[in-house]
C-alpha cells in the first residue's frame, strides 16, 4: 500500500476535506450567481438582437462579438480592476462581486445566442395567434414566446452552464476562494501537487458528469413536449 | 495616456507574438492528435471507443487550468526524466491535449456526416478501407470541418491567456507586467490587451461564419 500513499496520500486529502468541501460550495455559489446574471443578460441581449431597431441590435451584436473575441481572463481583469474606477459605483468591488459579474457577462453572451435560436424557432402561427387575441409585444414575449423558447433550448443552456462552472475556476486569479483555490491551498501548505490537483479534477469531473446527466434528462423530458 | 500607450506597445506586441506562436503550435499538434482520435472513434470498435471516449470526457469535464497544473507541477514530481517540462512545452502540450478533444469530435462528426453510401461505393469498386477514407470520405468531410475549426482556433487563442499563470510572457502576462510599471493606467493597458485579442480573434470568427455559409458544417460541440 505504500506506493499508493507515495503517489496519492489520501490521509492528507482527508485532512483537507473541509477545505475541498468549502471549495465545492463556493464554486456552486459563484456559478449560481453568475448563472442568474447570464440568463437575465442573455435574455435581454437576445431580444435586443432580434429587434428591428438598428441601434438595439447593433449594440447586442457588438456585445456578443466583443465577449466572444476576448479571453475570459481579460474580461475578469477589466471588470475587477476598472469598474471601481467608474464614479457611479463609489466603492471598490470585492473579488467575489467582480468575478461573478465578469463570469455572468461572459456566459450571458453565449447564452444570448442560444436563447435567440430558441426564440427564432417559435413558429409564426404562435405569434400571430397571440396577436389576434390582442396581446401586446411584451405580453406575447412573456406568455407565449419565451416559455416555449426556454423549454426548447434548455439542454444547450444546461451545457453552457457546465462550461460556466468550469470557467469559474478562473476567478481564483483575482483571489476568490473556490474549488481550484482549495487545491492551491494544499499545494502551498503541503507541496503536494498530486493530492491537490487530482482531487480538484475529480470534484470537477463529478460536477460535470452530474450536469451531463441533468442535460440528458432535460433533453428527454422537454424534447418531446415542446417540439 | 498617449505616452502610456506608446511606451507599453512594444512590450505588448512581444506578448502578442508569444500568443501567436503558442496558438499556432497548438492548432498544429491539437489537430494532429484530434484527427487521430476522431478517426479511430469512427471505426466502431468498443475496445478503442471506450478509452478514447473517457479521454475526451475527462478533459472536457475539468477546467483547462487543472490540465496545465497537472502537466506543469504534477508530472515532474514523478521523477521520470521524459516528463520534466519547461513552462513553454508544458503550455503547448496542455493546450494541444485540450484542443484535441474538440477536434476529435469535429472530425468524427464530419466523417459520420458523409453519407454511408459514399464509403460503401468506394469499397465496392475495390478500394481498401484506407483508400476509401483517403480518396472519397475525407475530402468530403474536410469541407465540413473548416467552419468549426475556426471556432476551435479562437478557443485556443483565448486559452493561451491562461498559460500566463505558469510564467509565460504571452499577452496577458505582458499586460500584467506593464501595469506594474503604470499602476494607475490599468484600464488603458488591459483595454489595449483586450483590443489585441479582439484583432486576432475577430477575423477568425468572421472567416468561420463565411465558411459556414459556403461549406455548411458540423456544429462545434460546446
Amino acid at each position: 500500500m505504500d506506493w499508493i500513499l507515495d503517489f496519492y496520500n489520501y490521509r492528507v486529502v482527508g485532512q483537507y476535506l473541509p477545505e475541498f468541501a468549502r471549495g465545492v460550495g463556493s464554486t456552486a455559489w459563484i456559478s449560481l450567481l453568475a448563472l442568474g446574471i447570464s440568463l437575465s443578460v442573455g435574455t435581454i441581449v437576445a431580444i435586443m438582437r432580434i429587434s428591428a431597431n438598428p441601434i438595439l441590435w447593433r449594440i447586442a451584436a457588438g456585445y456578443v462579438q466583443a465577449i466572444r473575441s476576448t479571453p475570459l481572463l481579460i474580461q475578469i481583469y477589466l471588470i475587477y480592476f476598472t469598474l471601481p474606477a467608474l464614479p457611479l459605483l463609489g466603492r471598490r468591488l470585492d473579488e467575489l462581486e467582480g468575478g461573478v459579474i465578469a463570469l455572468g457577462l461572459n456566459a450571458g453572451a453565449y447564452m444570448s445566442e442560444i436563447i435567440r435560436a430558441g426564440i427564432e424557432s417559435i413558429s409564426r402561427g404562435q405569434i400571430e395567434g397571440a396577436q389576434s387575441v390582442g396581446m401586446t409585444y411584451p405580453q406575447r414575449m412573456r406568455h407565449v414566446v419565451l416559455p416555449q423558447a426556454f423549454a426548447r433550448v434548455a439542454p444547450p443552456l444546461l451545457g453552457q452552464t457546465a462550461v460556466l462552472i468550469k470557467d469559474s475556476s478562473l476567478v481564483s486569479f483575482i483571489g476568490v476562494f473556490e474549488l481550484f483555490g482549495a487545491g492551491l491551498v494544499v499545494l502551498n501548505e503541503r507541496l503536494m501537487p498530486n493530492e491537490a490537483f487530482l482531487t480538484v479534477a475529480a470534484c470537477y469531473l463529478v460536477i460535470y458528469t452530474f450536469m451531463l446527466r441533468v442535460t440528458e434528462y432535460a433533453q428527454r423530458r422537454l424534447g418531446g413536449a415542446a417540439s | 495616456m498617449i505616452d502610456v500607450i506608446l511606451s507599453t506597445m512594444p512590450f505588448l506586441l512581444d506578448g502578442l507574438w508569444m500568443t501567436f506562436k503558442i496558438s499556432l503550435l497548438t492548432i498544429f499538434f491539437g489537430s494532429l492528435i484530434g484527427a487521430v482520435v476522431g478517426m479511430l472513434r469512427t471505426l466502431g470498435y468498443a475496445a478503442i471507443d471506450y478509452p478514447l471516449g473517457a479521454y475526451i470526457h475527462a478533459l472536457r469535464g475539468t477546467p483547462f487550468l487543472i490540465h496545465l497544473y497537472i502537466i506543469y507541477f504534477m508530472l515532474p514530481e514523478t521523477g521520470i526524466p521524459f516528463l520534466q517540462f519547461e513552462a513553454f512545452p508544458a503550455a503547448v502540450i496542455a493546450l494541444s491535449l485540450y484542443t484535441s478533444t474538440y477536434v476529435a469530435e469535429i472530425v468524427r462528426g464530419a466523417i459520420q456526416a458523409v453519407p454511408r453510401g459514399q464509403g460503401e461505393a468506394a469499397r465496392s469498386t475495390g478500394m481498401t478501407a484506407l483508400q476509401s477514407m483517403r480518396y472519397v470520405v475525407l475530402p468530403q468531410a474536410m469541407k465540413l470541418m473548416i467552419p468549426p475549426m475556426g471556432g476551435v482556433y479562437v478557443i485556443i487563442i483565448k486559452g493561451t491567456s491562461i498559460v500566463s499563470v505558469i510564467g509565460i510572457s504571452e499577452l496577458v502576462r505582458a499586460g500584467e507586467q506593464a501595469t506594474q510599471r503604470h499602476p494607475r493606467e490599468l484600464m488603458v493597458i488591459y483595454g489595449m490587451t483586450a483590443l489585441m485579442y479582439f484583432a486576432y480573434c475577430y477575423p477568425v470568427l468572421r472567416f468561420a461564419r463565411w465558411a459556414e455559409g459556403k461549406f455548411g458544417g458540423v456544429r462545434l460541440p460546446s
